[in-house]
C-alpha cells in the first residue's frame, strides 16, 4: 500500500509537472518589445517626471518649473551603474535631499509617503522589475563605459537598450524580453569602440562572460 | 544511512519517473521573477566610499573554527560577509584555507543560534534580558567563596583571556579550567622534557626524509594548513629530491594515505619501532650516543618485527633511508601518544629526531610569547578530571563554561553530566544549545566568530610570534546576542567598577591594551590612530619576541617501554578513534558543509562509521553495511561497517565529532558518539587521557544498510580504461629511493 501511494504521487507530480510545462511556450528570441508584468510600487514612482524630457515651452525662462521632465541623469539617482556590476537603488537620504528644498510639491501623496519611510527611518521596500536568473551576471559598468563613456551616446538610449523607454514611464516596467537569445542578438552586432573611431567590435560570445 | 526497505527495483522506477520529470520542467523559460523580490537600499547615505553594491571588499581577521589561528580576510557584500579566504600576509597559513575553515560562514549564519539570554525554569529555557541576566550573576556570586567558582574553557589566548584571568581574580578563584577534548597534550609533555619545550617548530620543507608516527599533520593535527604548504615545498624538493614521506600509524589517515610507504603497526609498539630504528641505524654504521645505544640494544631487527608486526626488511631500508638522506624529520602524532605509555612512545620518536641530528636542522625553538597574559592557555584532557573531581566532592558551587564541550567529549565513566546536578548555578556562554549549555542555569548568547572582537595567540608559530586580531566582518545578525569579551567587561565592572568603567566595550579595551604595548608590537615610531587603523587593516600583529632554549641534544633517561600489550580475549579490537579533518572534536557537527563534505578516506557523508580490516571483517562474517555493536567496558554503539584495507587487522576505527544528543538540526542524531564509549585509561607520565588505549569487542545486529557514500565498489567502475590503475605495495619498487 505504501509502495503503491508513493509510485502515484510521484506519477501525478509528473503529470502537473508536464502541464505546467505546456503552459509555458517558449519565449520568442526576438528584439521586439515584449512588456513586463506592471509591478505595483510602495511609493509609484515617476520617472518621466524625473528623467523626462522638458518641455520645450519651459526652456525658454529657466526660473518656470519644467512642466515636463527635468531631464535628471539616470546615475544621478542609480549612482552604482557607472562602478559596479549593479546600478543601486539611491538611499533615501537622496530623495529626500532634494524634495526638502522642493515644497511645492511637499503635501502631494507620494512625497509625503515618501516622509513618512523618511520619518520612520525605514528603508523604501522597492520591487525589483528587472530580474535575471542567479547564473547570470550582468554587469552595468562595462555597458556603461562602452556606451556612455567611450561612444559618448545619450545616457536615456544606453540605458534604454535594455530598459527601455524608462523615461516616459511612471513606475518602470520591463519592455525587453532580457532572454539569452536578447543579449546575444547584440552581441553579435558591431559596435564602433569609441565615439571618433570607424573601429567596430562584438560583444563577446564566451559563455563564462555571463554565467561564472 | 538509508533502511534497506526500500528495494532497489522500486527504487529504479521511481528515479526513472522522477528524472523525467526533472528533464521536463528543465526545458521550460528561464525564471525571471519580475517584480518578486524586494531591493531595500539604505536610508542615510554617508556610506564609506568602498560600500559600493555589487562591489565585494575584503577585512582581515582570524579564523576561530579551530586553534591553528589561521589568518582570513572575508569577503563582504552589501554588507554581509559571503566567503572566508586566507590572508596572503599570514605567515601561518599564507592565503590559503582548509575546508573546516571555509566552513565558518555556515557558524555564524547558522539558524540553530541562541539569541537570547536563557534562564532555566524548569526543563525550559526562558528569555530574558541581559541586565536581569548580568544582574543574577552578580547576585548568586554573593557569599559565595571564590574557591568555589570556577571557570571551565577550551584553549585560549587574547585580551579576552586577559579579562577572564582579571575576572578570576577579582572573584578571588584560581580554578581556570582548559580543557580540549583531542589536544595534543602527551606530545606537548613529552617535547618538554626532551626537547625543553612544548611544540618546537617543525620544518617538513627543509627535511629529505619525513617518518611520522600518526601525525596528521595534512588533516586535522595542530596547523593543518601551515603544514600542507610546507609539505608541497617538501614534496617539490627545492633541497635537491623528492621528499620521501613514511607514515607508521594503525588507521590510515589522510596523511598516510598520502605517504610513499605507510606501514600499518600493531597499535601501541610506535615507541619499540622508534627504537628498533635506532639500534638499525646503528647496525648500519651510524655512530650512536652511548645513552641511546644502551637503551636500543634489546631492541633488533627481529624481535622489534615481532613486536610491531612490521618486516625486518621495511625496518632495515627504513633505517637506511634515514641514514642516507640527511637532514630528515620524526614526529611524534596522535597514534604514538594516545596510549597508556604514549609519553614513552613520544620520548623514544624524540631520541629517534636526536640521533639522527634533526634538531637545529628540520625541528627548531619556537618564540617566547612576549607577554605571558595573552599566550595561550592549552586545553588539555586532565584538567576535565580535576574539575570533576571538584564537583564531586562539592567543592563548586558556582561554573562559568565556555568553548568547551565536556558532556558530549569526556569519557563516559567520568559521569560529568550526573555530577553537573551537584553545581548549583551553572552559567554557559555558548553559540548553540550543545550539550553542556543544555545543563546550564543560564545561558549567556555569543557573538558569532565573524561579528566580535578579540585577539589570540595560536598555540603554533610558524615565524616570530604572532598576536592575531577578530574583527567583525560584518553588522550583528542577532540584536541580543554579545561578545564574550564585552560579557566579561560587564561582569568585571561588577566586581572592579573604578579599575574598568573607563572602558567603554571590549573594543575599547583591546584597543587601549594595544596602544599601550605599541613598541613591542612595531609601532614605536607611529602615531596611534595610524597604528591602529593599520593593525586592523592587517588583521594580524608581529610581536618582538626571541626563541626559546631548546636542549641540542636528547637524553635516552628514563625511556623504557612496556612489552605490547597481551591479547585481550574478551575485548579483541583496539578501538582508535579518528579525528576526521572534517568533525575534529565534534563542535562544528552543526555545519552542513562538513557533514555533507565526504571524508577524505571513506568517502562517508553525514553519519558515523566502524572501519574494520577486510580480513577481520571476514573473519567475523561482516559485511559493508552491517550495523554492529560496538561494546567496550566503557559503553556501546550501533555503528554501519566499513570494510578498509588502510587499517590494522586488530584494530577497529571509529571517527569522533558526531553523535550529538542536541546542537541543531544538523547535529542532533547523525551518527553516534565515540567519545562515549573510551575507557578512562590514562598515559602513565602525564595522567592524560590515553586516547586508544580502548579496547571492545562486536557483535552483529543482524540489521544492514546501504552505506552513504561518493565512492562506488573497490576500484570503482572505469569501464576498463586504467584511468587510476592498482597495484600492491609489495610489488612496488621502492630502492630508488634510497
Amino acid at each position: 500500500m505504501h509502495r503503491f501511494l508513493s509510485l502515484s504521487i510521484l506519477l501525478v507530480g509528473l503529470f502537473a509537472n508536464a502541464g505546467s510545462y505546456a503552459a509555458d511556450a517558449p519565449p520568442s528570441i526576438t528584439t521586439a518589445d515584449d512588456l513586463g508584468p506592471v509591478v505595483a510600487q510602495p511609493i509609484e514612482f515617476p520617472h518621466n517626471r524625473h528623467a523626462g524630457n522638458r518641455n520645450p515651452a519651459d526652456a525658454a525662462d529657466p526660473s518656470v518649473p519644467a512642466k515636463g521632465g527635468m531631464e535628471i541623469n539616470c546615475m544621478y539617482c542609480h549612482t552604482y551603474a557607472r562602478r559596479s556590476i549593479v546600478s543601486g537603488i539611491p538611499p533615501l537620504r537622496k530623495c529626500i535631499g532634494c524634495h526638502q528644498s522642493l515644497p511645492s510639491v511637499r503635501e502631494t501623496p507620494r512625497i509625503k509617503k515618501l516622509f513618512e519611510y523618511w520619518d520612520a527611518q525605514k528603508a523604501i521596500p522597492w520591487k525589483k522589475v528587472h530580474d535575471l536568473p542567479d547564473f547570470v551576471r550582468f554587469n552595468h559598468e562595462r555597458h556603461i563605459e562602452r556606451f556612455y563613456f567611450k561612444q559618448g551616446k545619450p545616457v536615456q538610449e544606453v540605458c534604454g537598450y535594455c530598459h527601455g523607454d524608462v523615461k516616459n514611464m511612471t513606475v518602470a516596467r520591463r519592455q525587453k524580453p532580457i532572454t539569452m537569445g536578447w543579449c546575444v542578438s547584440c552581441h553579435e552586432k558591431n559596435h564602433p569602440v569609441d565615439a571618433k573611431s570607424t573601429k567596430t567590435t562584438h560583444g563577446p560570445h564566451d559563455c563564462w562572460q555571463c554565467h561564472k | 544511512m538509508i533502511e534497506n526497505s526500500f528495494n532497489r527495483r522500486d527504487f529504479l522506477k521511481v528515479l526513472g519517473w522522477g528524472g523525467a520529470a526533472v528533464a521536463l520542467t528543465g526545458c521550460g523559460n528561464t525564471s525571471v521573477q519580475d517584480g518578486k523580490e524586494i531591493i531595500s537600499s539604505y536610508v542615510e547615505m554617508d556610506l564609506p566610499e568602498y560600500a559600493i553594491p555589487g562591489i565585494s571588499v575584503y577585512f582581515n581577521s582570524t579564523c576561530a573554527q579551530c586553534d591553528a589561528g589561521c589568518n582570513i580576510a572575508g569577503r563582504v557584500r552589501e554588507g554581509r560577509v559571503l566567503k572566508v579566504e586566507g590572508n596572503p600576509a599570514s605567515t601561518i597559513n599564507r592565503g590559503k584555507t582548509c575546508g573546516l575553515g571555509q566552513a565558518g560562514v555556515q557558524a555564524h549564519y547558522n539558524p540553530d543560534r541562541i539569541r537570547e539570554p536563557l534562564l532555566r525554569n524548569g526543563n525550559k529555557g526562558e528569555a530574558i534580558t541581559w541586565d536581569k541576566a548580568l544582574g543574577l550573576i552578580g547576585e548568586k556570586l554573593n557569599g559565595v567563596k571564590g574557591d568555589e567558582i570556577a571557570f571551565l574553557t577550551g584553549g585560549v589566548s587574547g585580551h579576552s583571556k586577559v579579562l577572564l584571568s582579571n575576572y578570576l581574580e577579582a572573584l578571588g578563584s584560581k580554578n581556570h579550567y582548559a580543557y580540549e577534548a583531542v589536544a595534543p597534550s602527551v606530545v606537548r609533555a613529552a617535547n618538554k622534557k626532551a626537547y625543553g619545550v612544548e611544540m618546537p617548530r617543525l620544518h617538513l620543507d627543509k627535511a629529505k626524509v619525513v617518518l611520522s608516527f600518526g601525525a596528521d599533520f595534512l588533516g586535522a593535527w595542530v596547523s593543518p594548513v601551515h603544514f600542507s604548504q610546507q609539505y608541497a615545498q617538501f614534496r617539490k624538493a627545492s633541497n635537491g629530491g623528492r621528499g620521501v614521506l613514511v607514515q607508521v600509524e594503525s588507521k590510515m589517515t589522510l596523511t598516510g594515505a598520502n605517504a610513499d610507504r605507510w606501514l600499518a603497526i600493531r597499535p601501541g609498539t610506535e615507541g619499540i619501532l622508534a627504537l628498533g630504528i635506532i639500534n638499525a641505524l646503528g647496525v648500519a654504521g651510524l655512530s650512536l650516543p652511548a645513552d641511546a645505544a644502551a637503551v636500543s640494544r634489546a631492541y633488533d631487527a627481529e624481535r622489534v618485527s615481532r613486536d610491531t608486526g612490521i618486516s625486518v626488511e621495511q625496518i632495515t631500508k627504513l633505517a637506511a633511508l634515514l641514514k642516507e638522506r640527511s637532514p630528515s624529520l620524526v614526529i611524534a602524532g596522535s597514534a604514538a601518544e594516545g596510549y597508556a605509555h604514549g609519553s614513552q612512545n613520544a620520548a623514544a620518536v624524540a631520541l629517534l629526531n636526536s640521533v639522527l641530528g634533526n634538531i637545529g636542522k628540520t625541528i627548531d625553538a619556537p618564540h617566547k610569547v612576549p607577554f605571558p597574559q595573552v599566550d595561550v592557555t592549552k586545553g588539555n584532557r586532565s584538567s576535565i578530571q580535576a574539575l570533576n573531581d571538584g564537583i564531586a566532592a562539592g567543592q563548586i558551587k558556582v561554573l562559568f563554561n565556555y568553548g568547551a564541550n565536556p558532556v558530549y567529549s569526556a569519557p563516559a565513566s567520568l559521569k560529568f553530566k550526573d555530577n553537573l546536578s551537584k553545581v548549583s548555578f551553572k552559567v554557559a556562554f555558548a553559540h548553540y544549545m550543545d550539550e553542556t549549555a543544555v545543563e546550564a542555569d543560564l545561558v549567556l548568547p555569543l557573538d558569532s566568530a565573524l561579528e566580535d572582537w578579540g585577539t589570540s595567540v595560536p598555540e603554533y608559530q610558524s615565524e616570530g610570534a604572532q598576536l592575531n586580531i577578530h574583527q567583525p566582518l560584518m553588522e550583528k545578525l542577532h540584536a541580543d546576542t554579545r561578545g564574550l569579551g564585552d560579557i566579561l567587561l560587564a561582569l568585571l565592572k561588577q566586581r572592579k567598577a573604578d579599575s574598568y568603567n573607563d572602558f567603554e566595550d571590549f573594543y575599547s579595551y583591546m584597543q587601549a591594551a594595544v596602544l599601550k604595548n605599541k613598541s613591542a608590537l612595531g609601532g614605536a615610531a607611529i602615531e596611534d590612530y595610524p597604528f591602529w587603523e593599520g593593525t586592523l587593516s592587517k588583521g594580524l600583529l608581529a610581536m618582538s619576541s626571541s626563541a626559546e632554549k631548546m636542549s641540542s641534544k636528547v637524553s635516552a633517561a628514563g625511556l623504557s617501554l612496556p612489552a605490547p600489550a597481551e591479547q585481550d580475549g574478551a575485548y579483541p579490537l583496539q578501538l582508535i578513534p579518528y579525528v576526521t579533518p572534517n568533525m575534529r572534536d565534534g563542535r562544528h557537527a552543526n555545519q552542513p558543509w562538513l557533514q555533507e563534505s565526504p571524508d577524505p578516506l571513506t568517502t562517508i557523508v553525514w553519519d558515523s562509521w566502524a572501519e574494520l580490516h577486510p580480513k577481520t571483517a571476514a573473519k567475523l562474517d561482516i559485511v559493508e553495511g552491517d550495523i554492529i555493536e560496538v561494546a567496550s567496558r566503557s559503553g556501546s554503539v550501533k555503528v554501519q561497517a566499513y570494510i578498509f584495507p588502510g587499517i590494522h587487522p586488530d584494530v577497529i576505527s571509529m571517527p569522533l565529532g558526531n553523535g550529538h544528543t542536541t546542537m541543531g538540526r544538523w547535529a542532533k542524531d547523525i551518527g553516534v558518539n565515540t567519545f562515549g564509549i573510551l575507557d578512562q585509561i590514562v598515559d602513565k607520565d602525564t595522567g592524560e587521557l590515553a586516547i586508544n588505549e580502548t579496547r571492545v569487542k562486536i557483535s552483529k545486529s543482524g540489521k544492514r544498510v546501504i552505506v552513504v557514500k561518493d565512492e562506488g565498489f573497490a576500484g570503482g567502475n572505469q569501464d576498463g580504461k586504467k584511468i587510476a590503475v592498482k597495484t600492491s605495495t609489495d610489488k612496488v619498487e621502492l630502492s630508488g629511493e634510497v
